[in-house]
């Protein structure tokens, strides 16, 4: 009998480390694996993938009633929404500048410390910090959170082709970590990082959002870029070993098939199940692709993303024969 | 190993003498290499060429069909760990399994939810592929008859699971005409199950949750009995086990090239899922990390539709971008004065300025050009996206009869057509949008008045 | 364009300086009136609206127009508009500017005799040959045609002569004349039917002429060959007048579907061929009719406009041309000035964008009997690219746009005198030194230059991978002088200073610019990435680059390589070749066994669609960056930054 020799790739390169927080705040370190995606048995994956959930500095009444309903209350104050997502059991907190918009408020640096101070204060975990994506209005509002919390360690983003000097250098001046953001191609995610690193931000200080694509719009582009920049990470390319971060509540919840409930075909079943399973199929897909943090919307997805990812870390430690 | 294009080249008679219907003997290897074409397409091939090329061309994975004509299905002859390399070829199956032991009548309910159910996207059709029929009763008679219920009812490609081989047989002598699948050859029954499946001309399931030593020792012993239509059961069952054994038996197939474990391989979800909803997501690590048939416990429409989409997504060729079919795609329940916009038919192109129009709140209308799948930039440099083609779009799906306006917005980049559309579509405003499409929703605040 | 009918509204337009004026119905666009009144403007995106390089000022009077971002908001003040867009909408009075490139573009000849050696055995298509006529008799009086026919095939050992009817028509009289004593000059092979070409009184003696021509998008190169003797005797090149319907093949497909397009396509380069023919027979003192032979090669466009096949679908999917193999033709269909029963001959191409240029040049650089792995690429408008060798030949081709020639780029142009062609950047104070050809006060840069400028400001740190101008640092390191600022096209880099050139205005690289340049390379350095892919081999497997075109000959190896253009291979191992097309063409002139080599090498050269393969644009933006994304292919400049910081 042909005896079976399980094939153990030892890879050379390893993803790097990225801690957010700490300085007397909780800290959560993401990245660090030496294999693809829980396969435990031929390399270490130090730390789990964290789950943040999406916080906005404004009240949005253009998101599903649904994800309304489940929020309630605390969508009227940061503070409140961020502390009821710890209470969730957040990793992190994902505060999105979006008043910032110029067709949402367009409110300014001030507005900005403010918000992202009052989230730093009502909750304990570390903090990413999003801005409106328009390139000018990001520069502004991320220049004033960076320094508003200078020292506690926020990721910062997105940097995009156009703009990542200026906030790059925010992050550096500031101690914070820059998030890269290209459309789903990986040369264009390897040359941001480049570009990062070439205005100086460390290598332990770059994550890296490679664009999601929700389940049925674009999943598989986002699926399989993200497995490539994994795969060359570990092959040794230290230019795209940063940690992964997927904005996936952001994505499920833009689309009809979670947004809606009337006038769909029968065959796409129940409304709300529906929605969770959209978001929570996109997250786990990700999380298989090389995700190291994904940034969620819906508590139940955040339940069954946590609990997956229990599982899939359980693993962890022990070497298969 | 599969050879490139240059190795079949050496192997070829390099007269380019045209008879393949390509200009070289070297496009023909290029293309054979691709799995494009045929090598009997060459009549001047050696004995010595083919044989080689037949070795090389011996699929790592098999390739099993369950089921017969008119209703089967074909799983296996995967050649990827990641479907960027080339493509994931044959879909995951997915079945829904039933008791005997259930009553007749939610038999039937299920049997014909589960064989009635498809639902549509972009144009493609998505349904179930089988149903797999579960001995939980220990009757022999009772699985029998259930087998025949299921058989009266779907035409969907069945799966026998019976641990009892005589109980199997019962079932067998009213479905083996279907070739259903038989679950599951074991180390205790593995003899008689190998002969039914030799008897029956069916394909038979090898379970052994021992590790992978004992379950390629199993498969080497029912294989050399004669029977070639395997598919794997390694028998671990959650999310971290079922991952880490999936990816060895695929990877030990395809870099190893391993043939005791040279198969497709099945799972059941459902059999570590505490809840529906980690059902599904196990299911979907399973469809995405190397299951080839997965077998549900639950059907609802909210489960199998989100499934079936992401089977979608990742069966999609990476090479071939899928396309949406062109035509005209309502968003929000549009009125005939709502904006009308048109785009090109990439799937990508497509789902940005889709989940754009969605998300802008307005009632649009979104007419999508057959562009074969290129992007607005690449079609227009390709002379597939310019005014007459999008004038003759317009006129085949009579979109004057569903707008009143007769304006169209045309994406910005491609702004240059303006002036050519205008001519072709005389009476129609062409009214220039914006270049991203994540401008859609702001364009049209500022610009749509009508 | 149709007479205006009488309810259309016509209107006055009067051109400035020559104060010429036409009377056009309206919505006719300037650029039309401007023909009207045989005032020629440049159209270089064919009329596309998209280079923005047709500008005409209004003076006086209306134009309905379209915005155009090509334009600045201060031009849009000053009444410049895009003749090819701006439809006359009143009585007008418009300035038409000095066309700029062409004013700069010179005829460049040059004696190149001697320079050129044949490798192959001389064996012309045609021949010349004095025959013995025995007069006819009562006894014999076989007809005259019939009695050449037999002294020809007696003497040449043909099957046969045709002969045509005009000069049947001349034949009684140069028998006479020469007392049957002729001389014949005819095509074919011994064994063969061959074609009476010409027929002359008496013995003629001294150089049999013939032409070797290459017809490329931007240039026309003709060689005048002594087919007796196989010698090179002259050349001379010219821009192809065509430049004016369109820089590019696209361009110029687009243009030759206008009513009359193609023809005018055709006229022009036949005139420009005739222009360069005129010169050199005043030279070396012949008849144009004396030159009995011509072979050409060209793109597949060219070799389509040339003699007026439409080549509409070269553009469109699946990119089908009307034919790779042209059928041979004469020189008076085509009204080419040489002898009118002349042959012309176009070298066969391989696919839609993949010429007889390039099976040409296949076979002059060599490459076809190469043993070891080879790499051919011909760098213009296009990049062709040709891998193998003996066994088998692959070739792709990559639209780089025209940036290498000079278009497309705001301070673009040719490689002829006033042209920057080398760049040297000062590592710490960022000054720019710059040689210009002819040792004027440059003009404009070129291609060569433009690499050189593309690796000079990306080594010493003027921009970043990702070709952007690194503002804030420039400042840092020029002070007041500083030669970076936000120009009307983004972010720019004074080459040099308005009173340092000779154009009176400052000569700058922007932003915009750069980025040509980045497509350009990487859409180069991709198509080569892919091939070898295809071949499955590596950079380092290529045992020679062969370098052919007039790109070719400029450029630095060392600076291709810190762009990204050329891969990062040991400089030995690259070899300029010049005009290998035009080369190609004169061996094909002076012997069969080249004109059947390269026939043979067209039927098997494979040829990979790029737009097909899905990995193209990955491996483009991969590619658009100083010098790639994966900075392991170019380890030679990551040593050289790792020095500089
Ligand atoms: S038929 Fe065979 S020999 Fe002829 S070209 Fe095709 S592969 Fe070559
Ligand atoms: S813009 Fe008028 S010719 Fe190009």
């Amino acid at each position: 009998m042909p005896a079976v020799e399980l094939p153990v790739q030892k890879w050379p390169g390893r993803i790097h480390e990225v801690t957010l927080g700490g300085n007397g705040r909780k800290k959560v370190v993401v990245g660090g694996e030496a294999t693809l995606p829980f396969l435990h048995f031929e390399g270490a994956i130090p730390h789990r993938p964290a789950i943040a959930i999406e916080v906005h500095d404004r009240n949005p009444a253009e998101w599903a009633e649904n994800l309304r309903q489940v929020w309630g209350s605390a969508l009227k104050s940061p503070a409140a929404w961020a502390k009821k997502a710890s209470e969730l059991g957040a990793d992190l907190i994902a505060l999105r500048l979006s008043s910032a918009h110029p067709e949402n408020g367009n409110t300014g640096a001030e507005a900005a410390k403010k918000n992202v101070a009052q989230v730093l204060e009502a909750v304990d975990l570390p903090v990413i910090v999003l801005g409106p994506e328009v390139a000018e209005k990001d520069n502004e509002v991320l220049m004033a959170a960076a320094e508003a919390a200078r020292g506690q360690r926020l990721a910062i983003g997105d940097c995009m082709e156009k703009n990542y000097r200026t906030i790059a250098a925010a992050c550096i001046a500031n101690g914070h970590v820059a998030i890269g953001k290209t459309p789903i191609e990986i040369n264009l995610a390897k040359q941001l990082n480049i570009l990062i690193s070439d205005v100086g931000v460390s290598r332990d200080a770059i994550l890296m959002d490679p664009t999601t694509g929700a389940l049925g719009y674009g999943l598989e582009y986002s699926y399989s870029v993200m497995e490539r920049l994994r795969l060359a990470g570990l092959q040794g390319d230290a230019m795209t070993a940063m940690p992964m971060i997927c904005t996936v509540g952001e994505e499920a919840w833009r689309q009809k098939e979670a947004r809606v409930s009337e006038g769909v075909p029968t065959t796409w079943g129940q409304a709300k199940e529906r929605a969770i399973l959209w978001e929570g199929i996109t997250a786990i897909s990700l999380l298989e692709a090389g995700a190291d943090i994904v940034v969620l919307r819906h508590p139940r997805s955040v339940e069954l993303a946590r609990a997956t990812i229990d599982k899939l870390m359980a693993g962890a430690g022990q070497r298969s024969a | 190993m599969p050879l490139s294009g240059i190795e079949i080249y050496k192997l070829l008679p390099k007269s380019n003498c045209k008879e393949c219907k390509f200009p070289t003997c070297l496009a023909f290897a290029m293309k054979l290499a691709q799995k494009q074409a045929e090598l009997s397409a060459c009549p001047y091939v050696s004995e010595e060429a083919k044989q080689a090329l037949d070795a090389a061309a011996r699929p790592p994975i098999r390739l099993v069909t369950v089921g017969a004509n008119p209703k089967s299905f074909q799983v296996g002859n995967e050649v990827v760990l990641f479907r960027h390399e080339k493509t994931f070829y044959h879909p995951t199956a997915l079945v829904v399994r039933v008791s005997d032991s259930d009553s007749a009548d939610s038999i039937a309910n299920r049997v014909k939810e589960a064989t009635t159910y498809t639902v549509e996207r972009v144009g493609h059709n998505m349904g179930l592929q089988g149903i797999a029929i579960q001995n939980k009763s220990g009757d022999k008679a009772a699985f029998a008859r259930c087998a025949q219920q299921v058989q009266s009812l779907t035409d969907l490609p069945l799966m026998l699971m019976a641990s009892d081989p005589g109980t199997m047989e019962a079932a067998l002598e009213k479905a083996a005409a279907q070739k259903p699948l038989l679950y599951a050859a074991t180390r205790d029954n593995w003899q008689p199950m190998a002969a039914l499946a030799k008897k029956y001309q069916c394909p038979v399931a090898i379970c052994e949750p021992g590790g992978l030593q004992p379950l390629s020792d199993l498969t080497e012993q029912v294989s050399k009995t004669g029977v070639e239509d395997i598919v794997l059961d390694p028998g671990v069952r959650d999310f971290n086990g079922s991952l880490v054994s999936l990816t060895q038996i695929r990877r030990l197939a395809l870099k190893s090239n391993f043939r005791p474990l040279g198969y497709p391989v099945i799972t059941f979800p459902s059999e570590a899922a505490s809840s529906l909803e980690e059902e599904a997501l196990l299911a979907g690590q399973q469809i995405a990390k190397y299951a080839s048939i997965v077998v549900l416990d639950h059907f609802s429409p909210e489960m199998v539709y989100p499934l079936l989409t992401l089977r979608m997504n990742i069966y999609t060729d990476p090479q071939k971008p899928i396309q949406v079919t062109p035509g005209v795609y309502p968003f929000g329940n549009p009125k005939p004065t709502s904006p009308l916009l048109v785009t090109t038919n990439f799937s990508l192109t497509y789902f940005s300025v889709a989940g754009e129009v969605e998300s802008s709140g307005f009632p649009s209308w979104l007419m999508v050009t057959d562009t074969e799948g290129l992007s607005v930039l690449t079609s227009w440099a390709a002379g597939k996206f310019d005014a007459p083609k999008i004038a003759k779009t317009v006129k085949e799906f009579k979109i004057s009869e569903m707008v009143s306006h007769q304006s169209l917005i045309l994406p910005g980049a491609v702004a240059v057509l303006r002036g050519e559309l205008e001519e072709e579509l005389s009476g129609w405003k062409v009214m220039v949008g914006p270049r991203d499409a994540v401008d859609i929703g702001s364009y049209l605040k500022r610009s749509w008045t009508s | 364009m149709s007479t205006p009918s009488p309810s259309s509204k016509n209107f006055k337009v009067a051109f400035l300086p020559s104060h010429q004026e036409v009377e056009v119905p309206i919505g006719t666009t300037l650029q039309e009136a401007a023909d009207r009144n045989g005032i020629s403007i440049d159209l270089p995106c064919g009329g596309q609206g998209r280079c923005g390089r047709c500008r005409v000022k209004v003076e006086k009077g209306q134009v309905s127009q379209e915005d155009n971002p090509h334009l600045t908001p201060r031009q849009r003040e000053q009444g410049w508009v895009l003749s090819c867009q701006a439809q006359v909408a009143s009585d007008l009075v418009v300035t038409v500017p000095p066309p700029r490139e062409r004013a700069r573009a010179e005829t460049s000849t040059s004696r190149a005799a001697a320079t050129v050696r044949l490798e192959w055995p001389l064996e012309p298509a045609v021949r010349r040959a004095t025959l013995e006529i025995p007069p006819p008799t009562l006894e014999d009086n076989t007809s005259d045609l019939e009695r050449l026919e037999r002294a020809a095939k007696e003497a040449l050992g043909i099957a046969g002569l045709e002969v045509s009817l005009p000069l049947l028509r001349e034949l009684p009289q140069a028998l006479r004349q020469g007392e049957w004593r002729v001389t014949a000059i005819l095509e074919g092979a011994a064994g063969d039917r061959a074609r009476l070409v010409d027929i002359l009184p008496g013995e003629v003696k001294g150089p049999l002429w013939g032409m070797a021509v290459d017809i490329g998008t931007t240039n026309v190169v003709v060689y005048l060959a002594d087919m007796s003797s196989g010698h090179l005797r002259d050349s001379a090149s010219a821009p192809n007048s065509q430049a004016s319907c369109g820089e590019d093949v696209i361009s110029r497909i687009i243009y030759s579907l206008r009513p009359e397009g193609l023809k005018h396509l055709q006229e022009l380069v036949i005139q420009t061929l005739n222009e360069l023919l005129s010169e050199l027979a005043v030279r070396n003192g012949l008849a144009t009719t004396e030159i009995y032979d011509m072979v050409m090669a060209g793109n597949t466009t060219m070799s389509h406009l040339f003699l007026g096949i439409p080549p509409r679908h070269i553009r469109e999917e699946p990119y089908a041309p009307a034919a790779t193999r042209f059928p041979p033709t004469q020189a008076r269909e085509l009204g080419i000035n040489i002898n009118p029963n002349a042959s012309v001959t176009c070298l066969p191409s391989v696919a839609a964008y993949v010429g007889g240029d390039i099976t040409s040049g296949v076979v002059s650089s060599g490459l076809y009997k190469k043993k070891e792995l080879t790499l051919f690429m011909d760098v213009g408008t296009n990049g062709e690219i040709v891998l193998g060798g003996d066994d088998w030949l692959m070739t792709d081709a990559c639209s780089a746009g025209p940036a290498f020639e000079g278009a497309g780029i705001a301070s673009g142009m040719r490689a002829i005198k006033g042209a920057t062609e080398d760049v040297r950047i000062h590592s710490k104070t960022l000054e720019p030194t710059l040689k210009v050809i002819g040792d004027v006060k440059p003009l404009g840069i070129c291609g060569s230059g433009l690499i050189s400028a593309l690796a000079e400001m990306r080594v010493t740190g003027v921009v970043d991978r990702a070709g952007k101008i690194n503002l804030s640092y420039i400042r840092e390191a020029m002070g007041k002088r500083c030669r970076a600022r936000e120009g009307e096209h983004g972010k720019e880099f004074v080459l040099a200073w308005a009173s340092e050139s000779g154009t009176g205005e400052d000569i700058v690289l922007s932003e915009v610019d750069i980025n040509n340049l980045l497509r350009a390379k990487g859409a180069i350095y991709a198509g080569i990435t892919i091939m070898l892919r295809h071949a499955g081999v590596s950079p380092q497997d290529i045992n020679e680059v062969l370098i052919g075109g007039s790109f070719g000959r400029h450029i630095d190896v060392e600076e291709a390589i810190q762009t990204g253009l050329l891969p990062d291979l040991p400089w030995e191992r690259f070899k300029y070749l010049g005009n290998t097309s035009a080369l190609g063409a004169f061996q094909a002139l002076l012997s069969r066994q080249a004109r059947a080599a390269i026939k043979e090498v067209a039927g098997r050269m494979t040829y990979l669609e790029l737009i097909a393969d899905n990995s193209f644009m990955e491996e483009f933006t991969a590619a658009a960056f100083l010098p790639h994304t994966d900075m392991d292919r170019f380890p030679s400049m990551k040593n050289l930054l790792r020095e500089a910081s």
